[in-house]
C-alpha cells in the first residue's frame, strides 16, 4: 500500500532553520582555532620558482607543497588536482599554500605579503586541448553516407555559478588523535577518503560529522575534498583546530561551477525527409583539472538524445582543458547541456523541414521498449504523451501558441521534454558505491537508522525518515535519524546524482521491511542492509555501452515569456511542469526541488552571466553575478503523475536533477516565438537578445 | 589607528569636521561595502570616521513656505517612502533602490556623497533641480546637486563640510521614468532615463530629459532642453531629439553590461516616452 502523498509533514530541521538556532559550520565556535587563509597563485599557467613567505610572527604558520605527508594529490574522480600548487600553476588562484594563525587581520597582511617568482607559459583559454574523449555508435552511422540532406548547428551554453546560500567552509580539529571535521558538504566520506589519502592514514583516524549545511547544488561535492586535504596537511605539523571560511567574492572566484560547453549536431535525412541518424559531439570546458569532468561527459554524452531514439548514432565528446578553475558537479551534471542543444536542434530542425516542431518532435519520442542511445533498454512504462497532455492542458499551451505565433507578438510560449537517468552511471551502483545501510532497535522499540546523506536544504532528512516511520508503521518520535557522522554511519554514498531517494530511500525501506520482520518486543536488534541492484543493469564504461541507469525519471516543462522591445528584457509570464518521478512520498518537498530546479534553470537560461577573461570570472559578486529573486520568477504550477518504480522506496525515483534539465529549452524555445530568432546560445541576457532582434539575417 | 567619532549634536559634528579630514558615514550601505575585507574582520578605514547616521537633528521631511520639500540629511529612505509630501516621482525612484532592508539604512544624502554614475536618485535630483545645504563651522552654502557632483566620486564638499539637508524644489512637471537592471529588484542600474514636462494649451512649456548610468555622472543637457521648450507638443521631433542627445550618451562595457545595449537602450527608451509624452497631448 503506497502511502499517501498528499499529506506533506513537517519537515523536521524547520523549526531550528527558520529560527536561526541551526548550527552551521560558520557558526561552531572552538577556543583556539585558528584560521586558515589560501595563498593563490597570481598567473595562469607557468612554473612556481619560488614562494617568498614574510617573516611570520609567533604562532603563524605557512602550510605548502612542502608539508605534504604522502600524496600531494586531491582524492576527486580523477585525481590529477594537487592539494597544493607545487612545481606549477595551472589557474590564476590556484592555492599554493596556507598562511594559518589566530588573528584573521594579520593573516591577511601576511598572505597580501606572500608572493612567488614565476616561468610563465602560454596560458589556453579557449576548448581546443583535450584531455579526456569519449565516443560510441548506435546502429550503422555508415548507413549516414546515403543521406539525401545534412542539417547541421551548434549549441552554447554558459558557466553557472551555484550560489548556495552558505558559503564553502570547514573546521578541522584534533578529538585525542582522531582528525575531525566539520564542514559545509554534500558528501562526508568524499571528504574523509580525501584526509586519508593525501596523509596515507588509518579510516579510523578520521571523522567526518555533518553540521547544518546551507545549499549545495554540486558545488559542495568535491570542492571540499580539496579544503580537507589541505587543512589535514596543515593539522599534522600545527595541531591545532583550524577554520577556513570563504567570503562570497572568493567562493565565487576560486571554487568549481557548471562547465561551459559547445555542442555540435548533424542530422542526416533519406530523401523522405526522415532522419536516419545524427551525429553529435559535445565539448565541455573542465577547466585546469580533470576532476569528475570526464563522468559529467559522459552524462553529457548519455543524454545526447533526451527523449528521442534514432536508429543511428555517432556520438563523440571531448572535455577540454583550459587554464581556468576547474569546472566541476552542479545540478544536471552535464545533461543539461547536451538536453539544451537536442531540444533546440530537434525545433530547428523541424522549421529546416517545414513542418510543426511538436509533431515533428513527437514522431521521435522514446517508447517503452526502445533502445536507448547506449544500446540499452528502457524497460520501465514511459508515460511521456500524458505528461505532455497534462502539461498542455495546464498552461492552455495550444491557443497560447497559436495566439503568440502573430509576428510582433513578443510572447512565446516552450515545451521542453526531458529525462533524467537516476544513481550512478550505469551498475556503479553495485560496483562503485556499494551502499550498506545500519539499522538497530533497542529494547524500547526506539529504531536508530544511519545513512552518509546530507541535507543541504532538499528535505531528505524528513522524507527517509518518513520511509521508515511508513514501513515500520510505528510513531514518529520512535524512529531517530540524525546527520551523518562517518564513526556512526556506513556509507550510503554521496549526496548526488538525484540517488537519495531512489537508492538511499529503496535501501531504508527495505532495511526497514526486514527489521519488521524478524521484530522481537524488549530485544535490541541490529540489521546492516547491503544495496543490491537490478540484476539486468549492465554497463561498460570504457565503451559506453550498456544501460547507462537503473531507472529514469521524466518530466514535460512548459514556459511563457515576453519580451520588452524597448529595453529587450525577457520577463517569464507562467511555468507550468509535469514529472514522473515514480511514486511521490511528499509532495510537498517535491514542490520545493520543482520550484527550485526550475528556477534555477530558468536563471541559467536567461540572467546568470559569468564570463571569463583572460582566466579570471568578472562576475564575482551577487550584485554582478545575478540569480534570480522572487519578483522574477511567476507563479509555477507543477503536477506529478504516479508510475511506480520497483525499486524505489515506495515506487520513488529521483528528482533533484530532472527538475533543472528542462527549462533552459523551454525558456529558449518561448522566446524563439516571442522574437522570431533561433536561440542556439544561454545565456539569453538582454544584451545578447538585442543583438538577436536586430540580426537582420 | 582609525577614530570613530559619534557626535551628539550637528554642532559637535561640525566642529570635529572642523579639525578632521575624515569620511562622513550615514547609513553605511556603501562606505561598509567598500571597505569590507573579509568575515569576521572589521572594515579598513584609511581615515577616521564620524558617523552622523543616528543625528536626530538632521531626520526630518517639512515643507517650506514656498511647497519646497526640506529633507534633513539623515532621513533614510524608508522614512521617505512613508512620507505624504515627498513626491511621487522620487518614491517611484527609490522603490526600485535596492531592497527594503537597505532602505532602512540608506540615506538619499549618501547617494548623493558617493557620487556613483549609478545612483539612481541623482537622476530626478539633477532633473528637477534639487540642491543641497552644505555647512561647517563658518558658515553654510547651498549647491545645485548638478553643480556638488563633479564626476565619478569627485564632489564639490570641502572636507570641513557637511551636507545637512536636501531641497526638492516645487516643480509642476509631468515624469516618465524606467530603469533598467538584470533584474527585477535588487539591481545596480544598467540604464536610466527620466523625462519631465509640463504642457499647457498643447506647448511643451517645460521639457527635460536625464539618464543614469550611462556618463560619468547624470547626463541632462539644458542647451538641448531649451530648444524645445515652449513649442508645440505636435512640432517636437523626435528624432531630432534622439540625435542632440546621441552623442552625449557615452557609456561604457563593464561586468554588468556593455555599452552597445546601454546605448541602445537610452535611446530606445528616451523615443518611447517622446512618443508617450506627444500621445498625451489630448489627455
Amino acid at each position: 500500500m503506497l502511502p499517501n502523498y498528499k499529506t506533506s509533514v513537517k519537515k523536521v530541521d524547520n523549526e531550528d532553520k527558520m529560527s536561526g538556532l541551526a548550527i552551521f559550520t560558520g557558526d561552531i565556535q572552538m577556543d583556539g582555532a585558528l584560521f586558515a587563509l589560501p595563498v593563490r597563485s597570481t598567473i595562469s599557467y607557468g612554473k612556481i620558482k619560488e614562494i617568498h613567505v614574510p617573516t611570520l610572527p609567533e604562532g603563524y604558520y605557512f602550510i605548502s607543497a612542502k608539508d605534504i605527508v604522502k600524496e600531494n594529490v586531491c582524492n576527486i574522480i580523477v585525481s590529477d588536482w594537487p592539494v597544493f600548487a607545487d612545481k606549477e600553476t595551472h589557474y590564476k588562484g590556484e592555492t599554493m599554500g596556507l598562511i594559518i594563525g589566530p588573528d584573521k587581520d594579520v593573516c591577511i597582511d601576511l598572505v597580501n605579503k606572500t608572493y612567488a617568482d614565476y616561468e610563465e607559459y602560454e596560458p589556453v583559454y579557449e576548448m581546443k586541448n583535450s584531455y579526456v574523449h569519449k565516443e560510441f555508435k548506435k546502429g550503422d552511422p555508415s548507413l549516414f553516407n546515403g543521406a539525401a540532406k545534412v542539417y547541421s548547428e551548434e549549441f552554447e551554453t554558459g558557466y553557472q555559478e551555484q550560489i548556495y546560500l552558505e558559503t564553502q567552509a570547514m573546521l578541522m580539529y584534533l578529538d585525542g588523535d582522531k582528525i575531525t571535521v566539520k564542514a559545509s558538504m554534500q558528501c562526508p566520506f568524499y571528504i574523509h577518503k580525501a584526509i586519508c589519502r593525501t596523509l596515507g592514514c588509518k579510516e579510523d583516524k578520521v571523522r567526518v560529522i555533518q553540521p547544518a549545511v546551507g545549499g549545495a547544488f554540486g558545488g559542495k561535492e568535491h570542492y571540499p575534498s580539496l579544503m580537507a586535504a589541505q587543512l589535514a596537511t596543515a593539522i599534522v605539523k600545527i595541531k591545532k583546530p583550524l577554520f577556513m571560511c570563504f567570503d562570497r567574492h572568493e567562493d565565487i572566484t576560486f571554487t568549481t561551477k557548471r562547465h561551459p560547453s559547445k555542442t555540435n549536431i548533424s542530422a542526416y535525412l533519406d530523401k523522405n525527409n526522415e532522419i536516419i541518424g545524427l551525429k553529435i559531439h559535445v565539448g565541455i570546458d573542465g577547466g585546469a583539472y580533470i576532476g569528475c569532468s570526464m563522468v559529467v561527459l559522459s552524462r553529457a554524452l548519455i543524454a545526447c538524445t533526451n527523449t528521442y531514439t534514432f536508429a543511428n548514432l555517432e556520438v563523440s565528446g571531448d572535455a577540454y582543458c583550459t587554464n581556468k578553475v576547474p569546472s566541476a558537479a552542479y545540478r544536471g551534471f552535464g545533461s543539461p547541456q547536451s538536453i539544451f542543444a537536442i531540444e533546440m536542434f530537434m525545433k530547428h530542425l523541424a522549421g529546416f523541414l517545414r513542418v510543426d516542431a511538436l509533431e515533428f518532435r513527437n514522431k521521435y519520442l522514446v517508447k517503452t521498449g526502445d533502445i536507448t542511445c547506449t544500446s540499452g533498454v528502457f524497460r520501465d512504462p514511459i508515460i511521456l504523451k500524458p505528461l505532455m497532455d497534462k502539461a498542455m492542458e495546464m498552461s492552455d499551451y495550444k491557443r497560447k501558441r497559436e495566439e503568440y505565433s502573430k509576428p510582433g507578438s513578443l510572447r512565446g510560449i516552450g515545451i521542453s521534454t526531458f529525462l533524467h537517468g537516476c544513481g550512478f552511471t550505469g551498475s556503479g551502483e553495485s560496483t562503485i558505491i556499494n551502499a550498506q545501510l545500519k539499522i538497530k532497535k533497542d529494547k524500547n522499540g526506539i529504531v536508530t537508522f544511519y545513512t552518509s546523506q546530507v541535507d543541504f536544504g532538499q528535505g531528505n532528512r524528513t522524507t527517509l525518515k518518513r520511509i521508515v516511520v511508513d514501513t515500520l508503521g510505528i510513531p514518529e518520535d520512535h524512529v531517530i535519524y540524525d546527520a551523518p557522522d562517518t564513526d556512526k554511519t556506513l556509507s550510503t554514498g554521496p549526496t548526488a546524482a538525484s540517488r537519495t531517494i531512489i537508492i538511499v530511500g529503496g535501501l531504508c525501506a527495505k532495511a526497514a521491511q526486514h527489521l519488521k520482520e524478524i521484530w522481537v518486543d524488549g530485544e535490541e536488534q541490529e540489521i546492516v542492509e547491503p544495496y543490491v541492484g537490478p540484476s539486468y543493469i549492465k554497463w561498460d564504461e570504457d565503451t559506453m555501452q550498456g544501460d547507462a541507469y537503473p531507472g529514469y525519471a521524466w518530466g514535460v516543462n512548459i514556459v511563457e515569456v515576453e519580451v520588452d522591445p524597448v529595453t529587450y528584457e525577457l520577463s517569464i509570464l507562467g511555468t507550468w511542469s509535469t514529472y514522473d518521478v515514480g511514486h511521490a512520498i511528499d509532495e510537498r518537498i517535491l514542490v520545493g526541488q520543482a520550484d527550485g530546479g526550475l528556477a534555477q534553470a530558468l536563471g541559467w537560461a536567461y540572467l546568470e552571466n559569468e564570463v571569463a577573461e583572460n582566466g579570471v570570472f568578472k562576475q564575482t559578486k551577487m550584485s554582478d553575478y545575478v540569480i534570480p529573486t522572487s519578483l522574477d520568477m511567476p507563479h509555477m504550477e507543477t503536477a506529478f503523475i504516479d508510475n511506480p518504480f520497483p525499486y524505489g522506496a515506495f515506487g520513488a525515483k529521483g528528482a533533484g536533477e530532472l527538475t533543472f534539465v528542462g527549462g533552459a529549452p523551454a525558456l529558449a524555445d518561448a522566446l524563439e516565438q516571442a522574437i522570431g530568432k533561433k536561440v542556439n546560445k544561454i545565456p539569453a541576457t538582454p544584451e545578447f537578445i538585442m543583438e538577436l532582434m536586430n540580426d537582420e539575417d | 589607528m582609525i577614530n570613530h567619532y559619534v557626535p551628539t549634536s550637528l554642532n559637535d559634528a561640525l566642529k570635529y569636521l572642523s579639525t578632521h579630514d575624515c569620511y562622513i558615514m550615514s547609513g553605511g550601505t556603501d562606505l561598509m561595502v567598500q571597505k569590507h575585507v573579509s568575515s569576521l574582520v572589521l572594515p579598513r578605514f584609511d581615515k577616521d570616521v564620524l558617523y552622523v547616521g543616528e543625528l536626530k537633528e538632521l531626520q526630518y521631511i517639512k515643507e517650506d513656505k514656498d511647497g519646497n520639500i526640506l529633507i534633513g540629511a539623515e532621513t533614510k529612505y524608508a522614512d521617505l517612502l512613508l512620507s505624504p509630501i515627498v513626491p511621487e516621482i522620487y518614491k517611484t525612484v527609490i522603490k526600485e533602490i535596492a531592497s527594503p532592508n537597505i532602505r532602512n539604512m540608506a540615506t538619499m544624502v549618501g547617494n548623493i556623497g558617493n557620487a556613483s554614475p549609478a545612483g539612481d536618485s541623482l537622476v530626478p535630483l539633477i532633473l528637477n533641480d534639487a540642491e543641497v545645504v552644505l555647512k561647517s563651522v563658518n558658515g553654510e552654502r547651498v549647491l545645485k546637486v548638478s553643480e556638488y557632483i563633479l564626476g565619478v566620486k569627485k564632489t564639490a564638499r570641502k572636507n570641513d563640510e557637511i551636507i545637512v539637508e536636501i531641497r526638492l524644489l516645487k516643480q509642476n512637471l509631468r515624469y516618465l521614468y524606467r530603469k533598467v537592471g538584470a533584474r527585477k529588484a535588487e539591481s545596480i542600474t544598467k540604464v536610466s532615463c527620466l523625462v519631465g514636462y509640463q504642457i499647457k494649451e498643447k506647448k511643451l512649456i517645460d521639457f527635460r530629459v536625464a539618464f543614469g548610468s550611462v556618463g560619468v555622472t547624470i547626463i541632462r543637457n539644458l542647451e538641448i532642453e531649451n530648444k524645445y521648450k515652449n513649442i508645440e507638443v505636435k512640432d517636437l521631433d523626435v528624432d531630432r531629439v534622439i540625435s542632440d542627445y546621441y552623442q552625449l550618451v557615452t557609456p561604457i562595457d563593464d561586468q554588468r553590461s556593455n555599452k552597445e545595449y546601454r546605448h541602445k537602450v537610452a535611446m530606445n527608451l528616451l523615443r518611447k516616452f517622446l512618443l508617450e509624452l506627444k500621445g498625451g497631448i489630448d489627455e
